[in-house]
């Protein structure tokens, strides 16, 4: 994703001076003027390939549940010893005696006409609720670890571009694959024995089961969540490292680099304004894509840690064949990733001229 | 029965193979200070069964008590709950015409004032109620005995879906053949004054009197619960009203949802503030208790427990590794218990279809099993004691001394290690020539999660032994259940995962539903050898209505050597389940629930 050896491909990124305006209002002109011109139908054939797409996971999720071996939900709600008419009725209560297409129907109308996921066949609680009760709790989770892992693994990676070789450099990079090694489960379990205050070995922060909405408590909130932002962020850091690590070095050989340092400007704007804009571009759409699969459930730490995030939901789900549920958080999940690859194309169009709709 | 806890297809994340390897070094462990593990039917010396005594008092009154679980609830209407962990639940909220008495699994009045009284010809059971007994807000009133007979009523609905009241209360006059939508009455339940209700019985049922420590007896108000019930689904559960010394916390128009229940998170009991001391047995001494959802490491769990953070394990055991390390010490020790779960585990073989249709294949089978590799693969002699029948050593002179306890081993090997010689013996009387099977490959449904999986691995193992290909289909633990085990037409040759529990200690309930040809059901079957005996049916039916006790354990004590005979299940493991509790609080369990923590009778130090 280096910037192209075309002449014309470069400007905004290495010549400032000479590339569009920039600023508030010249972003709100550049956004004015998109509406109506070939970028905004962009952005509605692609939300409405999100929605078709959508649509697809839904049926691939029905579809699954049926057509797999999974346990019987039916039988599952009358329990052990119930007699067959009961299994029956029961049966026909939940509409599962409908043909499938019937039930897809009645599903897919729910959602749309009174946003309505359904309702737990273990617990008899809507769906929605239970999805929207928890998605503050994942994206506090998500969003955390999203600036913690952003906020290690960009200067990480310039670091050990600029100074390629170096012990920084080697040492930076030992590490990031170290994390990238470490399953989130083990460093969880690591972390919660070496620091959670009731099991650790130092008693320095809440451990697992911990968390509090931050409206309860905004301090009990943030100490909660350090050790999961960490443990989820230590991974997608580390990748992100190496990611800018080896764009940023390819950059830093373009032409472009070269001129913008004959032009006499100074390495360290020569670097963040010239080459690190252009490393960067494709880590913004790693980004996107990390963050609505977060979004969707961030299933191992939340399990590991105790969190009541929509992660949670979906393997409870998933290990009480909850079907309701399991389609709830898929789509849920699928929603999110659908958004937020929207939002990158068009991100993508305001950080790359070059992107043409 | 109850399911057993879910040790099956809920192990932590990323368990796997250090599990396995926790598993072993646990066995070499404790194997090491055994007594008498080299014959294997005894659990270690340095582990006692014993529960801890039931307190009297509270050391203190007070506090909040926190339980740990890794899932939640089967149901959280006590018309519905059937699972170990959701009695935790009804019993401190819920108050049966019967329970446990303390520590035991013998039966006391609760709601009722005094024993049942039963007829002569066995078929009235009449039951007086306490006077004084009212139900926590918003309902606010005294409880009667209409209520007693609502709650069992609504049962039947579908709106409800209980899942015993067909086994246990179809016997009573006029019970629903076919489950009706919404709650219907019951001619044969009777309730001649605000505190007596009569059962009417089409026939005299042993188990009958026992039946009525079930949840399924506590009373519901139908004034209030009616609307609910009259649901598709009921969602009563989610608006209940409780008669016991706690509530699940609710806000003030009755709704637990979000407030006191909150799935897969939180249950939280407050205090019942209609409750009345002088009508329970039960201390109710801390204000608070919390169980806590969704530890779903067993290792967090128990170093939780072990730090005082929280107090007991409500669904998940502590891992081999962390027994290990709490048996070594001599304090932490003593906060651990092993409970008989009064169950076996064992495992079944298809009785309906080649090969295992021939009695002396099955005994091959019986004989090759290695049953202490099995014991191994659950975590080895902590685990319990490997069974040579069904009915539990817990029984004791209710049914399992009358089967000749642990004397009785129809398939005996040298340390349970499986006998090839023998096997193959068996193999050629069933027309092998060479010992060795030599028919097509046969099918196994098992758990795709240790530990269910590894000890299908080791019984694929044993059966190559005598030439048996084992193919093994890995599914969850309730697929391979309500799937295939379940479903006889969709049942494989051997299903190595599966276990039964006792509902209450009676060895009917161990017997009958597992066993006896007339309770295959074409779903939700529990008999999954698919026997069908006529002349042990004849046998059981009898069993079910002899009212003596004496008789009737000895009946059943016969019964269980001989449907072991068969070898249509070889039970391999009578299960003890630990239960951790902090050290700052004073222990008290269910001995009847598997050893459940009994937060009625906890106390904080």
């Amino acid at each position: 994703m280096s910037a192209s050896a075309e002449p014309q491909a470069a400007p905004r990124h290495s010549l400032p001076e000479g590339g569009p305006a920039h600023g508030p209002a010249a972003f709100l002109a550049l956004l004015l003027g998109v509406l109506g011109s070939s970028m905004s139908r962009y952005i509605a054939r692609r939300v409405g390939w999100g929605i078709f797409l959508l649509f697809v996971v839904s049926a691939l999720t029905f579809l699954i549940f049926y057509v797999f071996p999974s346990a019987d939900p039916a039988a599952l709600r009358a329990g052990r010893q119930a007699n067959p008419q009961l299994i029956a009725q029961i049966r026909h209560a939940l509409g599962l005696d409908d043909p499938l297409y019937e039930q897809y129907w009645i599903y897919l109308k729910g959602i749309f006409l009174h946003f309505n996921l359904g309702y737990s066949y273990q617990n008899n609680v809507s769906v929605t609720s239970q999805i929207l009760t928890r998605l503050p709790v994942t994206i506090s989770l998500t969003v955390g670890a999203f600036v913690v892992w952003i906020a290690i693994g960009i200067p990480l990676g310039i670091l050990s571009a600029i100074r390629r070789h170096s012990t920084v450099d080697r040492s930076t990079m030992g590490l990031a694959l170290l994390a990238i090694s470490a399953p989130v489960y083990w460093l969880g379990l690591i972390v919660l024995l070496l620091f959670a205050d009731d099991i650790g070995k130092v008693h320095l922060l809440p451990g697992a089961g911990s968390y509090v909405p931050i409206t309860h408590d905004p301090t009990q909130w943030f100490l909660s969540l350090l050790m999961p932002w960490f443990v989820l962020a230590a991974s997608f850091a580390a990748i992100y490292a190496r990611m800018v690590r080896g764009n940023l070095i390819e950059v830093m050989g373009e032409d472009y680099i070269r001129t913008a340092r004959a032009k006499g400007l100074s390495e360290r704007r020569v670097i963040l304004r010239h080459g690190v804009r252009a490393a960067i571009t494709p880590v913004v759409t790693l980004a996107g894509l990390d963050l609505g699969i977060l979004l969707g459930g961030a299933v191992l730490t939340e399990t590991v840690f105790n969190i009541p995030g929509i992660g949670r939901y979906a393997y409870d789900s998933i290990v009480n064949s909850d079907l309701p549920a399991i389609q709830g958080t898929v789509l849920f999940g699928a929603f999110f990733i659908i958004v937020m690859n929207i939002v990158v194309d068009v991100l993508y169009a305001f950080l790359d001229p070059r992107v043409r709709y | 029965m109850k399911t057993f806890r879910p040790r099956d297809g809920r192990v932590g994340v990323g368990m796997g193979a250090a599990a396995l390897l926790s598993l072993a070094v646990l066995a070499a462990g404790c194997g090491s200070s055994s007594s008498s593990t080299a014959e294997g039917t005894s659990t270690p010396s340095n582990i006692s069964t014993a529960p801890p005594p039931t307190p009297v008092s509270c050391e203190t009154k007070g506090g909040t008590l926190k339980i740990l679980s890794a899932g939640d609830v089967d149901h959280i209407d006590p018309g519905e709950a059937y699972y170990s962990f959701s009695y935790e639940i009804t019993r401190p909220t819920q108050r049966a015409l019967l329970a446990p008495k303390g520590n035991s699994t013998e039966l006391e009045p609760d709601l009722a004032a005094s024993m049942p009284t039963v007829s002569k010809d066995g078929k009235t059971v009449t039951v007086t109620l306490k006077p004084g007994v009212r139900f926590s807000p918003p309902v606010n009133r005294e409880v009667t005995s209409a209520d007693v007979k609502y709650a069992i009523e609504r049962g039947f609905a579908t709106s409800v879906a209980n899942g015993y009241a067909g086994a246990y209360f179809s016997v009573i006059e006029g019970a629903p053949k076919t489950p009706p939508q919404y709650p219907v009455p019951i001619s044969g339940i009777e309730t001649p004054g605000p505190h007596t209700i009569v059962f009417h019985l089409v026939r005299p049922e042993a188990v009958f009197v026992s039946a009525l420590s079930l949840p399924l007896t506590a009373p519901v108000p139908e004034d209030y619960a009616k609307p609910f019930d009259d649901q598709a689904v009921s969602s009563y559960g989610l608006h209940q009203v409780a008669s016991g010394p706690y509530m699940i916390k609710n806000n003030a128009s009755g709704s637990i949802n979000g407030v006191g229940y909150k799935p897969g998170q939180l249950i939280e009991l407050v205090r019942n503030p209609n409750w009345n001391a002088s009508t329970d047995r039960r201390l109710a001494c801390a204000d608070d208790v919390r169980f806590q959802e969704g530890y779903q490491d067993p290792t967090v769990m128990a170093k939780t427990i072990l730090s005082g953070a929280a107090d007991a394990n409500g669904d998940t055991p502590p891992p081999p590794a962390e027994l290990k390390s709490i048996l070594s010490s001599s304090t932490q020790s003593k906060q651990l218990f092993f409970t008989p779960t009064g169950g076996s585990r064992y495992v079944a073989l298809n009785t309906s279809k080649a090969p295992f249709d021939n009695l002396d294949v099955r005994k091959a089978v019986a004989y090759v099993l290695d049953r202490n590799a099995m014991r191994l693969t659950r975590g080895g002699p902590v685990d319990g004691a490997i069974a040579t029948h069904f009915i539990d050593p817990s029984f004791g002179n209710q049914g399992f001394d009358q089967s000749g306890g642990t004397s009785f081993d129809p398939f005996p090997s040298p340390g349970f290690a499986g006998d090839v010689t023998k096997a193959k013996e068996l193999m050629k009387a069933a027309g092998y020539a060479n010992g060795m099977y030599t028919g097509p490959q046969v099918t196994m449904v098992a758990d795709n999660t240790p530990p269910g999986s590894d000890t299908a691995k080791v019984i694929a193992a044993d059966l190559a032994k005598i030439g048996i290909d084992a193919k093994i289909i890995s599914v969850t633990h309730s697929t391979m259940y309500t799937k295939y085990c379940n479903v006889p037409k969709n049942e494989p040759n051997v299903c190595p995962n599966v276990g039964w529990l006792p509902d209450f200690h009676e060895p009917q309930t161990i017997i009958d539903p597992t066993f006896n040809g007339k309770n295959i059901l074409p779903s939700n079957n529990s008999n999954w050898p698919l026997l069908n005996d006529p002349t042990l049916n004849a046998a059981m039916d009898r069993a079910e209505k002899t009212l003596d006790p004496q008789t009737r354990y000895e009946q059943w004590g016969k019964l269980d050597d001989q449907v072991a005979e068969t070898a249509a299940a070889v039970p391999w493991l009578w299960e003890n389940f630990p239960t951790l509790f902090s050290s700052r609080v004073v222990p008290a369990l269910m001995v009847d629930n598997e050893g459940a923590p009994d937060v009625s009778y906890m106390s904080v130090k």
